[in-house]
């Protein structure tokens, strides 16, 4: 109960209500230019949040990430181009539905999809979340670095086409986070003499380079010099009545489980939940003809999905550290940089942020409601007669000045930028970026715990496999890098099969 | 390039790169050098699979790295030369060049609206970093005024 009361102060005080409500606000603003994404967005506010408590930086992470799945549909239903990449099941019955004349209602039905999914997927993360963390408070060394060898291979292997290249970028991902002093003998390692790399490749500035510039060069090569006029921007008024909400409360619940579902899948992201969603829904449907061409509930669907996935993402990264995507990678950023190691030790060592992180994605889903309603949709549809050229620069500078306001250092500029070009380049080779990310910051902690296991069996590695959890876990692993091997082989004998 | 080219190259590259941190990391003593051996030695292994694996069956289509080689040059070019204004001219400086110039590089021709997009953003930027969150930014030479 004093937890409860503790958890309520802190999560509904002025400074967490406001940035709250700010992030919300900018997250719908955000999802609703297309081009930027909330990756972009977490990316970008991450270095200015150093200062400040850490309740406060976590509710704004969590409602640009809400506002931001939502806003991602106003541009998908208005002018059929996703705002982000989870919209674009939203495309398939938003804009035929605005072709009809009907994308206030569209956009109304998507408001009350994305809050309700949202709500349901923090409610999981509220359930779920603690009980995981129970689960996995006995783990010792061997099973932290096993668990951080499973959260490595599954991103690596499941997010992108190519599971030999999602391994190479994790194992990198692995080496850079090796970067500077050794933490535990203090020999400086990768430092070439540099004394700005003695305390490590900063996770924030690579971050910010990975995840903000390669969309920003996207948007240059667009060179979009006009933008939206403002009569394809002009909306109707619409009410959704009783009859309709009650008709749509199957679809959202199946789309709130496929959503949960998927979220709590490392390397699946909304946008999975999205499309298995309004799978899902269409083959429910009485009248599955009519999706694709303007049915209500193809919005409602993909919607739910994809705003169902983003709490529960968080189920993985704060029970075990290992992230379902890479928002939830950066919500971890975010707890490093406050000093707190995600893992099923933060739940009890740090209940009231726990708690409170999880009440502020059941508020800001919420928040959806007030600031994805009407009048602010119409508002935030003008954004996009804002020529895309112009927020090339604009987007570069807010790069620079967060980046710098973190060390206060040049290089870290040019650190940046090469991150970024070197992002930039591997995307266009199919080079997931992901799991470097998540090598980066799963890198130290499976280090750490893979000494410590060896300094406690006094070297006999036998130690990291005997012990029933890691052995389990260690071959999980294993299963999941030989899988895409399997299936592989699979293929070339069907195929050899029918020749 | 072909795909099967580009990820050739990829592979060898990273090859080379996990081969010389492997190399880097026999130098440094006892557990602190076995981790970064065993991850470069993999990184190494990892990268000649792909450059082999696209030898023996990669995709002999084009794969362009860029779409508008033009405009990526003149993000680049401008972007890096905005960096390299910072400490010279302090942030603000550069900043409202860079807000200036880039959009113009890219071919948008209404200065006046370039002009007050420019103006309006650097007072936000200068509200949010110095008004609210009080962060020192470098001055450049507008610090000896």
């Amino acid at each position: 109960m004093e937890l409860l009361t503790q958890i309520a102060g802190s999560v509904l005080s002025l400074g967490s209500v406001a940035a709250m409500l700010g992030a919300s606000l900018l997250g719908v603003l955000i999802g609703a230019l297309p081009g930027l994404n909330p990756v972009m967005a977490i990316a970008l506010l991450l270095p200015l949040t150093y200062s400040m408590e850490p309740l406060i930086a976590l509710g704004m992470v969590a409602g640009i990430y809400n506002g931001s799945m939502y806003g991602g549909a106003i541009p998908a239903i208005l002018m059929r181009i996703p705002g982000t990449p989870a919209a674009i099941a939203t495309t398939f019955d938003g804009f035929p539905m605005t072709q009809r004349g009907e994308a206030a209602r569209a956009l109304k039905i998507a408001c009350w999809s994305s809050a309700i999914g949202g709500t349901a997927s923090a409610l999981a993360l509220m359930t779920i979340g603690p009980l995981l963390a129970r689960a996995t408070l006995h783990f010792g060394p061997a099973e932290y670095f096993w668990i951080a060898m499973f959260g490595m291979a599954s991103i690596g292997v499941l997010v992108g086409d190519d599971a030999l290249k999602g391994l190479m970028a994790a194992v990198l991902g692995l080496l850079l986070g090796t970067v500077g002093l050794d933490n535990l003998s203090g020999i400086p390692r990768f430092t070439f003499g540099e004394p700005w790399l003695l305390s490590g490749l900063d996770l924030i500035v690579i971050l910010v380079g990975l995840y903000a510039l390669p969309p920003v060069i996207a948007l240059a090569e667009q060179a979009d010099l006009k933008g939206l006029s403002a009569a394809a921007l002009k909306l109707g008024r619409a009410r959704l009545g009783w009859a309709e909400i009650r008709g749509m409360v199957p679809t959202w619940m199946r789309s709130s489980f496929i959503g949960i579902g998927v979220g709590i899948l490392p390397g699946a992201g909304g946008n999975i939940a999205a499309f298995l969603s309004y799978s899902a829904a269409k083959s429910a449907s009485k009248d599955p003809d009519s999706f694709g061409k303007g049915n209500p509930q193809g919005v409602a669907a993909a919607e739910c999905g994809n705003n169902a996935d983003n709490a529960a993402s968080m189920i993985p990264a704060l029970a075990l550290g290992i992230p379902g995507n890479v928002v939830a990678a950066l919500v971890l950023g975010a707890l490093l940089i406050h000093g707190l190691q995600p893992g099923p030790q933060l739940f009890h060592q740090n209940p009231a942020l726990v708690g409170g992180f999880m009440a502020q994605m059941l508020i800001t889903s919420l928040l959806i409601l007030l600031v994805g309603g009407a009048a602010a949709t119409r508002v935030f549809a003008q954004v996009q007669r804002l020529p895309g050229v112009l927020l090339v620069p604009m987007i570069l500078v807010l790069m620079a000045v967060g980046v710098y306001v973190i060390n206060g250092r040049v290089v870290d500029l040019w650190v940046m930028f090469a991150a970024g070009l070197a992002g930039y380049l591997l995307e266009k080779l199919s080079f997931p970026l992901a799991p470097v990310v998540l090598g980066l910051i799963l890198g130290p902690m499976a280090e750490q715990s893979v000494r410590r296991a060896l300094l406690i069996s006094r070297g006999d590695a036998t130690e990291l496999l005997t012990r029933p959890i890691s052995a389990v876990i260690a071959v999980a692993t294993l299963g999941l890098i030989l899988w895409p091997l399997l299936r592989a082989f699979q293929r070339r004998r069907r195929a050899a099969a029918r020749d | 390039m072909t795909a099967r080219g580009q990820d050739i190259v990829l592979g060898v590259l990273f090859a080379g790169l996990g081969l010389a941190a492997a190399w880097q990391a026999m130098g440094y003593r006892g557990a602190s050098g076995t981790y970064p051996l065993v991850l470069g030695l993999g990184l190494a292994t990892l990268g000649l699979l792909l450059a082999l694996r696209s030898l023996w069956s990669g995709a002999r289509v084009p794969r362009p790295l860029v779409d508008h080689p033009r405009h990526v040059a003149v993000t680049v070019v401008v972007g890096a030369g905005y960096l390299a204004l910072v400490p010279v001219l302090g942030f603000y400086a550069a900043s409202a060049l860079v807000a200036l110039v880039l959009p113009a590089a890219l071919g948008f021709r209404r200065p006046v609206f370039a002009l007050l997009a420019a103006a309006g953003f650097m007072v936000v930027v200068w509200l949010v970093f110095t008004g609210l969150l009080a962060k020192p930014l470098p001055t450049g030479f507008w610090s000896r005024w």
